[in-house]
């Protein structure tokens, strides 16, 4: 067995590893971000100054905001910014990209948490009941449930939820955004026909994961021998079986969080919500690189810190990457 | 007849009326405009309200009755409006340029006059204006009193700086399109503190439409106004002041208790920006909103025998122009294939699926029906698929052709272009559609090489379909759109005789003349047809029963100065 010293230089080792990792990715994801943008359609001096504004004004506007300069100049001013917290003014509004991603992000990672908070215990729940009804009835409806519902467009599912539940029956707000000043409990009100529609993209496919996972863990010997000890199903299934089956699970998650983060275009459409999606996709529309480059960057950090916690999560609960033998 | 209104005018007419009033009364004595006609002119003349009832009484029409502006609700409440598209851009009056910007500044801005739905002018900021006989000259009289919500008093100053803002070549307005060729910075003096004249480069007996709230950019300022600051400091004098603003999300007014026109109803609006028609539809059924700043009919068909929904609806001049380049060496150079192609679309069925009742249908000219201008007389072009093969077959195409038909993807516009697309099949014509982002569409130089268009798809594309915004007085399209040279003449049309009959038009000041060179000019745009315009439509909103005493704006603009909720 592994000293503590050596356990904690593997754990450190692991971790500087993955975080150089995400490093490498961040730079990677920056250059293409940076290139696609060069890319759009348009001109974001004619988009700001309109369609009558004179040539000379628009190519002034341009040179006035940096953006006829060589492509790596413009890329090494944005990124050695970026890197200190300055993420520059937006082209179109003329105001700090910070102000207006900061708010956009403040959204979706409450959006996202209410979502997960749904999401994850009932995809866990319904995957280890269909586990634990393998190939009966119940395991069935579950499975097919979650399939169909993953089957479904969000959009459509959306819809489907605004019109029945906010404007036949009225029981929610249709848009997400609760009034200024609201408290916790309203705001978690507002979101949650939005979450019910990302709940339902979910489900299906979290729960199929769990219940492979419960399925695999219940047929491992290690379960069939603490039945033989004696212990009872209760303590084997929360002491045994689901530490180990959620470790393909959490993993699952963590990839859905940039998804949830930065992907929701069409459920933040739909339900009128200010997150970072609708932001950067309104920026990529009208060519604003600087809020469109500073608002993927933002999701890829954040999709990166989540797989990143998703993998100490994992160590923590198995042993085989805690001692390093499992690298 | 009324012997004292008689009395009334014929003192009017020897004291204070020009040619151009003097004109005007001739007319409509006789009988050559009828009733709203002479209200709405006279209003551009600067005729008050009771010269004009003493007119129409005087020559024998009833009295002219106090419009009813709706049921008034209660004192108090925030009006929560949903407005789509959002601003794409900073919030400065002089560059606004798209619906969500506009709307959120009108909000909060006023104009020297304000446009009525029947095109009649109302006194705003100004209490009145009068033209010198050949209308080269019109002196208006501001309202005094009045003070911006910073605090300072508005003037004759505060307008001389206004107005040079948005005539500069350099601050790249869109305003530009309506003042070029009639106002030049410089142009707006100071006479005193409360009188203002504006000396025009030509004649133009329309011109108080460009101080109205038609030109949306026009709201005034004060003279030291500095660029950038709209939406961070309320400096308008408006009855609602802008005190929030946040880009994409939504903007805040509080009700200025210091409004000229009194108390407004409303405590403060509250405004949303969506993206998305399903989401402001659903808003407004979910009871979140109050008030759409518009809809069209495609997408808002829920509303439209919704018990709870109300529609407001302006009749206008909004339209979609179909240019086909003249000058390219394809078939569409031929006027007989362009006159084909537009003989090929249904009108009527057209205005049916995608308006409903709520348009009238165009001739190929920008002459709206709205316009007294307008000359019914001209006959109405109507689907023909057997003209249309026949002047295939004379211009050698009977075969047929390809064709790009390049557009935006901007309200019912994708529809439109496939209902052409299958139309023009009937005469062997196979279009590709190409449907771009307005970003894209509008992208690229409007002028300069190859051919003074730059190189912008809306300017250049073979065949496009483009949105032209309602204005009061078909004047700037004309000049812009149809005319030699003209900055946005997408079909690169020239036409001498028709750039002469043009000039005409714009300086008659004669009804009964305005309709003779109009009449011309539209025959002449059915024979060469450079461009299809189907349909004017209305400008419809839709709001809950709560809302009192609103009306559309066929500009598009929200006007709750005097709105009231139940």
């Amino acid at each position: 067995m592994a000293r503590p010293c050596r356990r904690r230089t593997d754990i450190a080792r692991f971790l500087l590893k993955r975080f150089a990792l995400a490093l490498i990715t961040l730079v990677l994801l920056s250059m293409i971000v940076f290139a696609a943008a060069q890319l759009l359609p348009g001109d974001i001096g004619r988009n700001v100054l309109g369609p009558f504004a004179s040539p000379a004004d628009v190519t002034k506007f341009n040179h006035e905001h940096g953006v006829d300069r060589p492509v790596y100049e413009q890329y090494w001013t944005w990124i050695s910014h970026f890197v200190r917290g300055d993420l520059g003014m937006s082209l179109q509004y003329d105001v700090s990209v910070g102000g207006l991603l900061g708010p956009s992000l403040v959204n979706s990672l409450k959006l996202a948490a209410v979502a997960f908070v749904l999401v994850v215990p009932l995809s866990i729940l319904g995957g280890t009941i269909a586990a634990l009804r393998r190939n009966r009835v119940t395991d069935r409806v579950i499975t097919i449930t979650g399939l169909s519902l993953t089957s479904i467009p969000e959009f459509v599912t959306a819809i489907v939820l605004i019109v029945i539940f906010g404007l036949v029956l009225k029981w929610l707000p249709v848009s997400a955004t609760a009034p200024p000043g609201s408290n916790a409990l309203t705001q978690i009100k507002y979101l949650l026909l939005p979450s019910f529609a990302l709940v339902a993209v979910l489900f299906g496919y979290i729960a199929r994961i769990a219940r492979a996972g419960v399925i695999e863990a219940i047929d491992a010997d290690y379960t069939r021998t603490a039945f033989l000890k004696g212990l009872s199903t209760r303590r084997v299934l929360f002491r045994h079986v689901l530490r180990n089956s959620l470790l393909p699970t959490i993993a699952v998650v963590a990839t859905q969080t940039g998804y949830l983060i930065g992907g929701l275009l069409v459920i933040e459409k739909l339900f009128n919500y200010n997150g970072i999606g609708q932001r950067i996709y309104v920026a990529a529309t009208n060519k604003d690189f600087t809020l469109l480059q500073s608002g993927v960057l933002i999701v890829g950090v954040i999709y990166l810190a989540a797989t990143l916690i998703a993998d100490i999560l994992y160590s923590l609960l198995n042993p085989r990457i805690r001692l390093g033998s499992a690298e | 007849m009324d012997r004292e209104s008689m009395m009334r005018i014929e003192h009017y007419r020897r004291t204070e009326a020009g040619p151009l009033e003097g004109t005007l009364i001739d007319e409509f004595v006789d009988g050559e405009m009828d009733r709203s006609t002479f209200i709405r002119r006279a209003s551009v003349l600067g005729l008050s309200m009771s010269l004009i009832g003493a007119a129409l009484e005087a020559f024998g029409q009833g009295p002219l009755a106090r419009a009813a502006t709706g049921a008034v609700g209660a004192v108090g409440g925030r009006l929560r409006v949903g407005i789509g598209p959002p601003p794409v851009s900073s919030l400065d009056p002089h560059t606004y340029k798209d619906t969500g910007g506009l709307v959120t500044g009108v909000i909060a801005g006023e104009f020297l006059t304000r446009a009525t739905q029947g095109l009649t002018l109302m006194p705003e900021l100004a209490l009145s204006w009068k033209p010198n006989a050949n209308a080269t000259v019109w002196t208006f009289k501001l309202r005094p009193g009045v003070k911006f919500q910073s605090g300072q008093s508005f003037g004759a100053d505060d307008v001389v700086a206004t107005y040079d803002r948005l005539t500069a070549a350099d601050t790249g307005s869109q305003a530009l399109s309506a003042f070029k060729g009639v106002l030049s910075p410089g142009g707006t003096k100071r006479i005193d503190d409360l009188t203002v004249e504006f000396r025009l480069d030509s004649p133009t007996a329309n011109f108080p439409y460009l101080t109205s709230s038609t030109t949306y950019q026009g709201i005034l300022l004060p003279a030291n106004y500095k660029v950038g600051t709209f939406e961070k400091t309320p400096q308008t004098t408006a009855a609602f002041r802008l005190v929030g603003y946040t880009p994409g999300v939504g903007a805040r007014y509080e009700r200025f208790p210091g409004w000229w026109g009194g108390t407004a109803a409303l405590d403060g609006v509250d405004a949303t920006y969506y993206s998305d028609d399903s989401a402001i539809i659903a808003a407004l059924l979910g009871g979140q909103i109050d008030l759409i700043n518009q809809i069209n009919f495609v997408s808002g068909r829920a509303l439209f025998n919704n018990p709870n929904v109300q529609i407001f609806n302006a009749r206008g001049a909004t339209h979609r122009q179909v240019p086909m380049r003249v000058d390219l060496k394809n078939p569409l150079a031929d006027f007989r294939v362009r006159q084909a192609i537009a003989l090929t679309l249904d009108r009527p069925a057209i205005v049916k699926t995608l308006f409903a009742s709520y348009a009238d249908v165009g001739n190929d000219s920008v002459f709206a029906p709205l316009y007294p201008s307008t000359d019914k007389s001209v006959p109405q072009r109507h689907k023909d698929l057997a003209k249309a093969k026949q002047l295939m077959a004379q211009a050698g195409r009977a075969r047929g052709f390809k064709i790009t038909l390049t557009t935006e993807r901007v309200g019912e516009i994708p529809q439109l272009a496939q209902i052409i697309q299958r139309s023009v099949k009937a005469i062997g014509i196979d279009m590709t559609l190409k449907i771009l982002t307005g970003t894209a569409y509008f992208a690229g130089t409007q002028d300069g090489p190859p051919l003074g268009w730059g190189n912008t798809p809306w300017l250049n594309a073979p065949m496009n379909i483009t949105d032209w915004g309602h204005r009061a007085v078909p004047n700037v399209v004309l000049n812009s759109a149809f005319r030699s040279k003209g900055i946005w003449n997408a079909a690169h049309y020239s036409n001498k005789k028709f750039d002469r009959l043009v000039t005409s038009f714009l300086g008659a000041i004669a009804l009964k003349d305005q309709r003779r060179y109009e009449k011309q000019l539209q025959e002449i745009l059915l024979h060469d047809t450079p461009v299809i315009v189907p349909y004017f439509y209305n400008y419809l909103t839709a709001g809950t029963k709560r809302v009192r005493g609103y009306k559309a704006d066929a500009q598009g603009t929200v006007y709750v100065s005097r709105t009231s909720l139940a």
